[in-house]
């Protein structure tokens, strides 16, 4: 196989290929570490390439392969990661200045699984500064969208859509605050999944909020997806909110038969003049696919989900700033104008604020496990627009400004968040400026497997995904 | 309910210990007052009756105890 086409392959063609010895890890890096080489620079999806360690460690997943030590389907496939997660000896910057320098002397958890599983290292993905979708500047460059250079790729792991969508990493992972997997997955045409919280460590994770960050993947395919996942999920003694349940072979429940799975259509964010047109009808397009593959189709009614992007601004507004406390004391003018404002705002929200926002997620939650109860999985839009242009400036402008953006986008991601529940999101068409749209599949806590089940499905039936950016 | 003003802001930044500068005012008034109002227009009907238990805890671990 032509080298330069090995960038293009889904991470389980490409796994194949390194088990049949058909292709070596040392080949794949190579590929990717070209490629990145040849087209970052207009995209900015990586703030730190490591391509001597990934050479080594390709290297050594060849020998052991060699030697008949093959791990699974990630050994020897070239990954990156969000910023946000510690790597020994390799910069982490939580996409800040602050932490410009900070080199960790310990892997996170998801990293140490990754490597684990035989992964190759590329590198660190861009993001916005300490994962907030608020940030403006970006001082490792600008992330852009490979569907669209004028276009955000999505906040905040950025990089993670902007690279998975160019190809200049097989697969990838990124963090999950408010939204910030399913975004970028949905503005780039990819599929990415925030798994249930405690499922994946947050160990070595610069954390958003304590309650709401999630480590999960962002890749090409669902089966990619789903391998990944498998890859870094499960208990870790070392953050004692990860659960001690078993993790299912994701993988090998994928058949593509979906016959009886009820899949509940959330009428309050599909029948709303929210969502742009374009958007709403490729919903329904893929609702009515679901629907031709034997799925048993209905309505159902989450009456606070509208209200989500307020409820979660609150909790993690405070919880950030709590996080952050040193920095708002020490560091203010060294961070991002949008993060100085949303930091300082955090700071002084009122405690009985809090608490309403802490109770409206406890009746959200239940409202969200009531619709469950009734379906398998809900579906509604990842987003209500696609990819948004780059903005020209920082700041707020008016009060009204904010109460608009919490009528917006945020209030599609953030309710499973706020539930714990796993989400998908998965391409689903696109514009007809040929930008791309995210179907959003959630399910129970801890039922990942059913978002996976009906992402691959509706694959198999469709093409989107088969679509090549215009780099 | 009526917006924070500069002077509220201030109170309740002296009681946090932290300072706001003077050029993020406006910004941080909005901020808060915008996310004040939106809170208060959600329907909050069974909410004083459910505890504010933000997390799921898990059965198997120590967390929590």
């Amino acid at each position: 196989m032509n080298k330069s086409e090995i960038p293009f392959l889904s991470t389980m063609q490409l796994a194949g290929l390194i088990r049949s010895r058909e292709v070596s890890p040392v080949e794949a890096a190579e590929s990717y570490l070209d490629r990145i080489e040849q087209v970052d620079d207009k995209l900015n999806s990586y703030i730190t390439v490591c391509r001597e360690e990934a050479l080594a460690e390709a290297r050594q997943a060849q020998e052991e392969i060699s030697a008949g030590g093959y791990r699974g389907p990630l050994h020897g496939v070239p990954v990156a990661v969000k910023d946000q997660f510690w790597t020994k000896g390799v910069r982490t910057t939580n996409g800040s200045t602050i932490h410009g320098d900070f080199i960790p002397d310990e892997d996170a958890t998801v990293i140490a699984n990754l490597r684990s599983a035989g992964a190759v290292l590329l590198g660190k993905l861009n993001m916005s500064e300490y994962a907030s979708g608020d940030a403006f500047r970006h001082p490792y460059g600008r992330p852009r969208n490979p569907w669209d250079l004028e276009r955000n790729p999505g906040t905040s792991s950025s990089g993670s859509g902007a690279a998975t969508a160019a190809f200049l990493c097989s697969t990838s992972l990124g963090e999950d605050t408010g939204g910030s997997i399913r975004g970028p997955a949905a503005f780039c045409g990819l599929v990415g999944i925030r798994p249930s919280w405690g499922r994946v460590s947050r160990y070595g994770v610069f954390g958003a909020s304590w309650s709401m960050d999630t480590v999960g993947p962002i890749s090409r395919t669902t089966m990619d997806c789903a391998v990944t996942l498998g890859a870094i999920a499960g208990y870790d003694p070392k953050d004692p909110y990860t659960w001690d349940v078993p993790v299912p072979d994701y993988a090998a429940a994928l058949t593509g038969d979906i016959r009886g799975l009820r899949v509940g259509v959330i009428e309050e964010r599909v029948n709303t003049d929210v969502v742009e047109p374009e958007i709403g009808d490729a919903v329904m397009r893929a609702i009515s696919v679901l629907g031709e593959l034997g799925a048993v189709i209905q309505e159902v009614s989450v009456p606070l989900i509208e209200h989500s992007a307020v409820i979660s601004s609150a909790i993690i507004g405070s919880d950030a700033a709590s996080l952050n406390r040193r920095d708002i004391t020490e560091n203010l003018d060294q961070l991002d104008h949008n993060n100085q404002v949303r930091l300082l705002m955090g700071s002084i929200l009122p405690a009985g604020a809090y608490q309403k926002a802490t109770k409206l997620r406890h009746l959200l939650r239940q409202q969200i496990l009531d619709a469950l109860e009734q379906v398998d999985v809900l579906v509604m839009p990842t987003s209500s627009i696609p990819a948004p242009l780059i903005p020209a400036a920082a700041g707020i402008g008016s009060k009204q400004e904010v109460l608009d953006g919490y009528a917006g986008r945020r209030s599609f991601t953030a309710p499973y968040n706020l539930a714990n529940c796993p989400a998908l999101s998965i391409g689903c068409g696109f514009t007809s400026n040929t930008l791309p749209i995210g179907l959003q599949i959630a399910a129970k806590p801890f039922d990942e497997m059913a978002t996976f089940r009906v992402a691959h499905a509706y694959e198999q039936a469709t093409d989107w995904h088969t679509r090549r950016p215009p780099i | 309910m009526p917006d924070l003003t500069e002077d509220d802001l201030m109170a309740l930044a002296k009681a946090a210990g932290i300072t706001i500068p003077p050029h993020l005012m406006a910004e941080v008034g909005y901020s808060l007052n915008g996310l004040l109002e939106a809170l208060d227009n959600v329907p909050a009907t069974g909410a004083d009756s459910v505890e504010p238990l933000p997390i799921v805890i898990p059965p198997s671990s120590d967390a929590g105890r």
